[in-house]
């Protein structure tokens, strides 16, 4: 393991020492990242009770696109396996789905189950690259973008809306589904878009079955909702300045908070791989990482701690996309010296809240 | 008339959620001085950040704004609230009645959830203004919103009830209006996104979503009643009313039984 504390690297009871002392002083501390295995998630919203902190996620934008939606409007959701097993009608939503291997799983397969069981696979595109590798009909994204687009054509599919233009023609196609499922990315489409998208879903539920498969974040983002939820019984962007957990995703969003000047203290926690936010070098910051990244340096943060990397050099329960659930992962090779988990649990252990200025 | 008068810049957000001239009235200034605004493991009070000087009557005046007040009057049900200076997010947000006035700037979330009285703000507003919070499921619900300045994007996104007024608004102004009516100089790409009711009206505005469709030019009474109940706001948003206008439907991708009146020409 290594650490670093103002650039010089020291042991790890000297980092963690000095992250306390760090945020023993801090008046609005974040968490920032959360990138991690559940046990550093859960060591992390435990040191954030004790200071009074607020958390916020890398997978925020996904994260709240989906949740905003789900709070006021509900969703119809289908699992991966579902959607590969039953659907023969499968449209993905702009570029980001393309880069996971669940699009080639779908075009690689037909449906073999329920009552598109033995009909052919039509893959449907809006807005998609243009991907040579696979086979797919492909409606363009109109100017406004995703969001727009995929009102024109929920428009087209509820009749309102009618003539021979290329969303009508993909209107069609969404109707005449047995098994219909909509793939996309959700901090790509937007949370505005997501609710549409959800509303075109639930319209075709009228005559047919169509559900929707959003695409989790690469960010743990997933986990975290959940360990929020069974902890503060709220989503992730919460804060305990006031002792019981707080929800407001406006507020605890932390590069508003640094940038309005109202964080004096960072926790980065990404044990793995996340892009690093260049705010973090403006506020005293300490930086807990996966050991071997290229974040595990002396000047990523005022006191920076490496630590195993869940899945690799240390065990784990992780966000397992495929399967659509948390579990966990070994460590592929030699165990680290530290877990993120122990870090933050002994930067606690250190913790003397100091006294702080009045207004 | 009472008076909370800012010390200096608050170190942290304060919630001022429970201050009201109602909530004040039955304290002395001592007791006042002791309620709990801060948001950090501090625990700020009132008295930390304001000197006070109450009277028990329904007027409230806050000297010295901060970006960092947030929930200004939200628990308002009846008397005035002045802030001279500007405000943080959720002004007025889900109060009931009353007056509320600003004679700065607010942040986002104005009015939000609010069922009764009128907010006003002199300078600018932020993004959401008259929109709904996290998991609300309507934003200004009742309640006459008026913005002087600028708004930002998503202005009265999910609004379900009562009149906002604005000069100049953002993008997906009006976005999943549920209700209600938005009078604008000019609002920015793509208004109405995904209304399902409700009027909006401008002098102008960005790009329109094509799940909007013109159905001509109509002289209505509705819009001259409309212009009438303007007047008594804001001269130069009545004419905007009583003037020549274009009607757009939509959003057809949902209901589609909002409207959308454009100056014409």
């Amino acid at each position: 393991m290594a650490a670093w504390v103002k650039g010089g690297a020291t042991d790890a009871d000297a980092a963690i020492k000095a992250a306390a002392d760090l945020l023993a002083g801090a008046r609005t501390p974040v968490f920032a990242g959360l990138n991690a295995d559940v046990a550093a998630l859960r060591a992390a919203y435990g040191l954030a009770g004790v200071i009074g902190a607020s958390l916020d996620s890398v997978a925020a934008p996904a994260l709240y696109a989906e949740l905003g939606v789900l709070s006021r409007a509900g969703a119809m959701l289908t699992t991966a396996a579902e959607a590969v097993g039953r659907a023969d009608v499968v449209l993905v939503i702009g570029s980001a789905p393309w880069d996971r291997p669940i699009v080639a799983e779908i075009a690689a397969a037909a449906p073999r189950r329920g009552r598109a069981a033995g009909s052919e696979r039509t893959l449907l595109s809006l807005g998609s690259p243009s991907n040579g590798a696979t086979r797919h009909v492909s409606y363009p994204v109109e100017d406004g973008g995703l969001a727009v687009s995929i009102a024109h054509l929920r428009a087209f599919a509820k009749g309102n809306l009618s003539g021979e233009a290329a969303y009508a023609d993909l209107a069609r196609r969404l109707a005449a589904a047995r098994f219909g499922v909509v793939l996309y990315e959700p901090a790509e489409v937007g949370e505005l878009g997501v609710e549409m998208l959800q509303g075109l879903v639930k319209d075709l539920n009228e005559t047919t079955r169509f559900f929707a498969l959003p695409i989790a974040d690469p960010f743990q983002g997933r986990a975290l909702v959940q360990l929020s939820a069974w902890t503060t019984g709220q989503a992730p962007r919460t804060g305990f300045g006031r002792s019981l957990p707080e929800h407001d995703p406006w507020r605890f969003d932390s590069e508003r908070q640094v940038r309005a000047g109202e964080a004096d203290a960072v926790v980065w926690l990404a044990t793995l791989p996340a892009p690093r936010p260049d705010w973090l070098g403006s506020v005293p910051s300490v930086a807990i990482v996966g050991e071997g990244g290229t974040d595990a340096t002396g000047d990523a943060a005022e006191v920076v701690i490496a630590v195993g990397v869940p899945g690799e050099s240390a065990g784990g329960t992780l966000w397992d996309e495929r399967r659509g659930t948390l579990g966990y992962r070994a460590a592929a090779g030699q165990p680290a010296a530290l877990t993120a988990a122990a870090v933050l649990d002994a930067i606690r252990a250190h913790l003397t809240v100091k006294d702080l200025a009045a207004c | 008339m009472s008076t909370l008068t800012l010390r200096q810049e608050p170190p942290e957000r304060l919630d001022l959620l429970p201050v009201t001239p109602l909530s004040l009235s039955g304290l002395s200034e001592a007791e006042a001085a002791r309620l709990p605004v801060g948001t950090s493991r501090r625990g700020l009070t009132l008295g930390d950040c304001f000197s006070l000087s109450l009277d028990g009557s329904d007027t409230l005046t806050i000297e010295g704004g901060s970006a960092r007040l947030d929930g200004v009057g939200g628990s308002l049900s009846g008397g005035v609230i002045r802030v001279v200076g500007d405000v943080g997010q959720r002004l007025g947000a889900g109060m009931s009645g009353g007056t509320l006035t600003v004679t700065g700037s607010a942040g986002p979330f104005a009015g939000a959830g609010a069922t009764g009285g009128t907010i006003t703000i002199e300078g600018d507003a932020g993004d959401h203004a008259g929109g709904a919070v996290y998991a609300a499921k309507a934003g200004l619900d009742g309640a006459t919103l008026v913005i002087r300045g600028r708004a930002g994007d998503h202005l009265g996104d999910r609004m379900r009830r009562g009149l906002l007024l604005v000069g100049q608004a953002g993008a997906y102004a009006g976005a999943r209006m549920i209700a209600g009516t938005i009078a604008a100089q000019s609002v920015g790409d793509h208004p109405g996104y995904g209304m399902r009711r409700g009027t909006i009206l401008t002098g102008g505005h960005g790009a329109l979503s094509p799940s909007f469709v013109a159905t001509g030019t109509h002289d209505l009474v509705f819009l001259r009643l409309l212009a009438r109940s303007l007047r008594t706001i804001s001269a130069t948003h009545a004419d905007l009313a009583a003037g020549a206008l274009t009607r757009y439907s939509g959003d057809l991708a949902t209901l589609g039984k909002g409207e959308l009146w454009v100056a014409a020409g």
